[in-house]
């Protein structure tokens, strides 16, 4: 139960954070960072896919509903969630993920969840900008996109989760 | 219908998969005609208020800037008067049905420029008089034009979007011209169709055309950039800077055409024939 109220708060908390702030960041015109898909990232490991699944049409639908594109961001993070299993499995290798239940940076350490972001906004990003030109004409443009987007976006979602890992750690204490 | 249940269960997570993706590209591709779906075209109340609520806050660290374009727009339309009144002095007066536009005034409560399909939301909507496909319109100049319309918001199709398509003139030649955009760059817009044979100049002023129901004649849309942008085609092209900032864009009008139904009777009727 105080997981789900987490999980809602959380949900609650990205979404306004992606759409009031993230959105009108402005470097450029081609970068373009997202970070509400933290949600996904975080959600339990044990969670059944199909959970997650849904989970990720609901948040990108929700984000969409303030861009004003609906289906874009339900799109990109729905295949973000379907790829999540097979992310987890090879960023972890032989490493065992099983006494982990929410992904951590403190369990499983910063490199381990370097790794994981990376995979995971990358398919996110690929989707959103392919889908969002809607088309294979302006494919430099969309390729820029990805590659100047990318690496600002985990730049950010690293930042934001050790930020909140620090303030578990200190309260823990 | 054994097998099925067990074929569904076994693989319940592919097809849920595909369901939703399904989904996403059909409201997708469903969004992706002129008029949109509104829910989800960021016109509803629940969504424009949140919007509205980040605009407000926002809104406080650009307020010298705002300041200072409404101040020299002021300074300009005081200059305008001026002429008009100098030259019109007893034998003409403006009256009421001399007004072909009118201006409502709205402030942008949302608004992207990094996408290929770029859209504003403004929070002025049916109840303050606006409708579908009317221009939209800054101090600096052109934006875009409304797709959708709700209570108290209103979605425009901003310059910045793949099907956003304007009829321009340039100052100096008088020739006419296409306006797209397909740079990617919220700064600049191409201009397509121009006879080869006139001539651009770096700086060069394009301004809408006279065979647009939806601008006014003569309103600012940009300065040429790149005159030399080559092309395969019989007709040239031209990069020009926008002279919108559409990333600090706040204040915009929107453009009641009084005469549109007038127009649009006109159009039906040579359509029929």
């Amino acid at each position: 139960m105080n997981k789900t109220l987490l999980n809602i708060i959380r949900f609650v908390v990205l979404v306004l954070a992606q759409v009031l702030l993230v959105n009108h960041i402005r470097l450029g015109g081609y970068v373009h960072p997202y970070i509400y898909v933290i949600f996904i990232m975080l959600l339990s490991v044990t969670m059944p896919k199909w959970q997650v699944l849904t989970l990720g049409f609901v948040l990108g639908f929700c984000v969409d509903m303030f861009t004003g594109t609906p289906g874009l961001h339900a799109g990109a993070t729905t295949l973000m969630a379907f790829c999540r299993p097979s992310v987890l499995r090879l960023v972890s290798g032989h490493q065992k993920l099983e006494n982990v239940h929410e992904p951590n940076i403190g369990q499983l350490g910063g490199p381990w969840f370097l790794r994981y972001v990376a995979c995971l906004v990358l398919v996110h990003h690929f989707a959103l900008f392919f889908l969002e030109s809607f088309s294979f004409r302006l494919l430099g443009q969309v390729f820029l996109r990805i590659v100047l987007s990318v690496p600002v976006s985990v730049f950010l979602i690293m930042m934001i989760l050790y930020l909140f890992d620090l303030g578990k750690k200190k309260e823990s204490h | 219908m054994y097998n099925l249940r067990r074929f569904i269960l076994k693989h319940h997570f592919v097809i849920l998969f595909i369901l939703l993706e399904v989904i996403s590209i059909l409201l997708l591709a469903r969004s992706q005609n002129f008029h949109r779906n509104r829910l989800v075209s960021g016109t509803n109340v629940v969504v424009g208020n949140i919007h509205e609520m980040g605009s407000d806050v926002g809104g406080y660290f650009h307020l010298r800037q705002a300041n200072k374009q409404l101040a020299e727009e002021n300074a300009l339309l005081r200059k305008q008067i001026s002429v008009v009144t100098d030259t019109a002095t007893n034998t003409y007066t403006l009256l009421d049905h001399d007004t072909i536009y009118e201006y409502i005034p709205a402030r942008v409560v949302n608004n992207s420029t990094g996408m290929a399909n770029n859209y504003i939301v403004i929070n002025k909507g049916k109840v303050d008089g606006i409708k579908r496909d009317m221009g939209v319109i800054s101090s600096e100049g052109i934006v875009g034009v409304v797709t959708d319309v709700s209570l108290h918001y209103a979605s425009v199709m901003s310059l910045l979007h793949s099907k956003s398509f304007v009829g321009v003139r340039f100052k100096n030649s008088q020739q006419l011209a296409s306006l797209r955009w397909n740079t990617g760059n919220y700064r600049f817009g191409m201009v397509e169709d121009i006879p080869t044979h006139v001539e651009l100049h770096k700086g060069d002023t394009v301004l809408t055309s006279s065979y647009s129901f939806i601008f006014p004649e003569d309103m600012m849309v940009g300065t040429v950039e790149d005159p030399s942008v080559s092309s395969t085609d019989a007709l040239n092209k031209a990069e020009i800077r926008f002279a919108t900032n559409f990333a600090t864009l706040r204040h915009v009008y929107v453009i009641h055409n009084l005469h549109k139904p007038e127009l649009d009777s006109l159009k039906a009727n040579f359509l029929d024939k």
